[in-house]
């Protein structure tokens, strides 16, 4: 028995949907349960549907053997687990925005309002620029506009709520997608399982990207 | 009643290892619980933490309460090549927890090895790795790997600095997609970054994989630790202990410390690694001694999660007396139940939280049993 960690919400569905057509599928899923852990008696998987930002925790402890994540709770989390697949979807970036009309003073620390200060801090280690992290849950866009601070660092999808908002990427800091992980353990125990699963969602995931090409 | 009885399963496996250590002529290493700071400033990067516990002693000097053992024997070590020193340990650490920063005390118990460590001197590490791993009585895998073959790799393709790390921490998480990209994006030729994710991805039994690792390699420092873990997989087959070992080339330690074979143990049940080891040459000439280094460590604290049963604390006899009671008859009472090997607890009032076997009380002369 594999136990498979996915988000709750949107990207979940989609994921699930993928695993049901690789021929994991949980008839409990589809009743439309609302329980959190869902198994059937025959199956060779269990579902546990978690907070996005708590899969890689599920899987890097062991409660969940594989999950699938987006790749930035992934480099906030820094969690040790195997990233064996990029799934291509659920994609965005993550960039630095600012209102319209910013302009730098470099002589002081750049303040940066973020929902996620690990990846902010290794982005401007990288280029060499002090900042100054204010840690946020959520409406990051309201920072800059209140002068909260100077610049943010967000996810950015299509950009129209930055737009909205008098704001402008200014810089592109990494894509992001939703990548299948796996609990170290978990690769030695069950790696035939794993593998295989692995090896199905690439070969659905080429075949879509041929599709839309 | 069994001394052993009483130990906890963790105390019993301590007892059992530094009996197999021992069986090996493994001699304790004697240590102190503290070091200079110094010593861990100097090698920050052998350590899994930054963070250390430093104190000031009486002359001003700080020190710090050890947050690894390897590097105090390195330290404490004779150097030379002319024999091995064959040293074990049991010893708390001093470290950070990742996920919450608070410092935690931690068990480890590991053998090294020092000086000229030839095949069979090898062989012998691994066969105490393996054996440790069996006598924590779960199912268990060892991952084995070689550092010259991925280092190897990348000398042949000129990879160094900030771009081989960040390949070595991809090649950690079996990340083949951005290892790819990363690559290609170094301006790596199709040949060069698929020979890079064929090392993650080939799949087997051990000598296929040797096999294939084999057809990958190009230059000496690859070819030659390929041989190398051929070897050291023969010398165990001989001693009947392959079944239970595996390759896996993700496996990378820093190689600023190590330079051969390196090994993770794992045990069902348990989320992460819990043996680790590794040669390490480069830390012994790095610290001015003239000799090879080659060891592991068990991490008992990593065993706890498989503790999934409640502890229970147990007498035999729980003996409740009165407060008006005769205190030297209670005594020679109790006395007489330990004289017949009994696990007595005495106790005026109420019992507490432990479970007796049998419920008795003091009747002016005996303890009787009641219901």
């Amino acid at each position: 028995m594999l136990n498979v960690a996915l988000p709750k919400g949107r990207l979940g569905d989609k994921v699930y949907n993928l695993f049901k057509e690789i021929g994991y599928d949980c008839r409990a899923m589809e009743d439309g349960d609302r329980k959190l852990v869902l198994r059937d008696p025959d199956g060779e998987v269990s579902y546990l549907l978690v907070k996005p930002s708590d899969v890689a925790i599920y899987v890097e402890h062991g409660a969940a053997d594989i999950g699938v994540v987006g790749k930035d709770v992934l480099l906030e989390g820094g969690n040790d687990v195997y990233e064996l697949l990029d799934l291509g979807f659920g994609k965005c970036r993550m960039a630095e925005a600012a209102p319209v009309d910013f302009q730098e003073n470099r002589h002081r620390p750049l303040r940066v309002a973020t929902k996620y200060p690990r990846i902010a801090k290794q982005y401007y280690a990288s280029i060499c620029r002090e900042i100054e992290v204010i840690k946020l849950n959520g409406s990051i866009e309201l920072a800059p506009i209140l002068g909260l601070s100077d610049v943010i660092v967000d996810i950015v999808e299509t950009g129209t709520t930055l737009k909205q908002n008098g704001l402008d990427v200014r810089r592109e800091i990494l894509p992001i997608s939703a990548r299948f992980i796996a609990n170290k353990a978990s690769m030695k125990f069950k790696e035939a399982q794993i593998r295989d699963i692995q090896e199905k969602l690439a070969a659905v995931i080429m075949e879509k990207a041929g599709e839309k090409k | 009643m069994n001394t052993m009885n009483i130990l906890s399963e963790q105390e019993r496996l301590v007892l059992l290892l530094r009996e197999l250590y021992q069986g090996h002529g493994c001699v304790r290493f004697p240590m102190r619980r503290f070091e200079e700071y110094a010593l861990y400033l100097e090698n920050k990067s052998f350590l899994t933490s930054e963070q250390v516990l430093s104190f000031t002693d009486g002359n001003g000097k700080l020190m710090a309460l050890k947050p690894d053992v390897t590097l105090s024997i390195v330290k404490h070590a004779r150097r030379g090549r002319e024999c091995v020193e064959k040293l074990y340990y049991h010893e708390s650490v001093y470290r950070a927890s990742p996920t919450d920063h608070e410092f935690k005390e931690i068990e480890q118990i590991g053998v090294e090895y020092l000086g000229n460590i030839d095949r069979c001197a090898t062989g012998e590490v691994m066969w105490l790795a393996l054996e440790s791993l069996r006598m924590i009585g779960r199912e268990y895998v060892m991952d084995i790997s070689h550092m010259g073959l991925t280092a190897g790799l990348m000398n042949d393709c000129g990879l160094d600095g900030e771009a081989r790390e960040e390949a070595f921490r991809l090649i950690r998480q079996k990340n083949v997609h951005e290892l790819r990209a990363m690559l290609t994006a170094k301006g790596l030729g199709t040949d060069t970054v698929e020979r890079f994710a064929a090392l993650l991805t080939i799949s087997g039994t051990v000598e296929e994989m040797l096999e294939k690792a084999a057809q990958l390699t190009l230059g000496e420092a690859s070819r030659k630790a390929v041989e190398e873990l051929s070897q050291l997989y023969s010398d165990l087959r001989a001693l009947g202990m392959e079944s239970h070992v595996r390759l896996d080339f993700s496996i990378a330690n820093d190689l600023d410390y190590y330079n051969g074979l390196v090994f993770r143990g794992y045990v069902e049940g348990a989320p992460r690694a819990v043996l680790s080891g590794g040669r390490y040459d480069h830390l012994m000439a790095k610290m001015g001694k003239d000799a090879d280094g080659f060891g592991f460590a068990l991490y008992l604290d990593e065993l706890n999660s498989l503790a999934t049963l409640p502890s229970r604390d147990e007498v035999d006899v729980l003996a409740q007396y009165a407060p008006e009671d005769d205190a030297a008859k209670v005594l020679t009472a109790v006395k007489r139940m330990r004289e017949l090997g009994l696990r007595v607890l005495a106790t005026c009032g109420e019992a507490p939280q432990v479970y007796a076997y049998r419920h008795c009380r003091f009747d002016g002369e005996r303890f009787v049993e009641v219901e």
